[in-house]
């Protein structure tokens, strides 16, 4: 269930996406196929770099409540 | 490198625990302890992971099972046993004048600068080309430019055997030839047998190192 406060839902939603990005590494390390280390690059990497962006933005954002 | 595995997996596994108990517990980041863990576990953990994977996956990448893991390659993998001093790759594998596990990679990558990294891409073509193209059959696969003499200096320069030849050291000439680039070591007529997956039906294989 997804917090309704701005910043800590941002927070969650980075980190499904490092999770994700974890567990397509760890799956990765597991398959030893040359395909592997593509599938971790292009997705793990991709997500784990998005929810890494979110958290940081998370950060640095100044969400302002609706008046 | 199993152990390497488990350890990356484990650490893996941690930061998974971690980050699922932040989602599920998101007002933890509010206060300042919080705030630390979030940044260790969002931030640093994952990309130590990330990188850790990648050196992981990069070791992995030159291992001869993993070039062999394409079907594609399979004849040359047999053409590692054949029974024959004069087989270049045979020779240098069965004799470990190359690390057997990592054989392929020790003679086809470049000992330039930035060769290792030029080979990876070269790679990612290859498993590009296996998985969404149509791969050459075996004996078309051609390497990208005729192969260099720095490649077998790497190993042999300075070595006793090749510095003290009698070949070698028949003409004046040829060492610095050789050095030099300018009389290749393989398709000079020296030593040209290399995988000839044309005669392998015929070869006598080596059963032993498996």
């Amino acid at each position: 269930m997804l917090s309704p406060n701005h910043l800590e839902k941002l927070r969650q939603i980075a980190g499904i996406f490092i999770v994700l990005g974890l567990v397509i590494e760890a799956l990765c390390l597991i398959w030893s196929t040359p395909i592997a280390f593509v599938v971790f690059v292009a997705f793990g990497g991709l997500l784990m770099f998005l929810g890494i962006a979110l958290f940081l933005y998370s950060l640095v954002s100044t969400h302002k409540a609706p008046a | 490198m199993l152990h390497a595995t488990t350890l990356i997996l484990s650490l893996i596994l941690f930061s998974a625990v971690v980050i699922s108990v932040l989602i599920a517990r998101p007002a933890i980041t509010a206060t300042r302890g919080g705030k630390i863990l979030a940044f260790v576990a969002m931030f640093c953990l994952p990309i130590f992971c990330g990188l850790l994977g990648v050196s992981r996956e990069m070791g992995r990448s030159k291992s001869t099972a993993f070039c062999l893991s394409c079907h594609t390659m399979e004849d040359y993998g047999k053409s590692l046993y054949v029974d024959d001093p004069t087989h270049l790759p045979a020779a240098h594998f069965q004799n470990h004048r190359v690390p057997p596990d990592e054989a392929c990679y020790s003679c086809h990558t470049s000992y330039a600068m930035f060769g290792g990294l030029k080979v990876k891409l070269y790679g990612l073509k290859h498993v590009a080309i296996y998985y969404l193209g149509t791969p050459p059959a075996p004996e078309n696969i051609k390497l990208y430019e005729p192969y260099n003499n720095r490649e077998c200096l790497h190993c042999h320069l300075g070595a006793k055997s090749f510095e003290e030849g009698a070949t070698h050291n028949a003409d004046p000439a040829t060492l610095p030839a050789i050095k030099s680039n300018q009389l290749s070591c393989i398709s000079s007529g020296c030593h040209d047998v290399a995988h000839d997956l044309a005669h392998l039906k015929d070869a006598k294989f080596w059963k032993g190192g498996k």
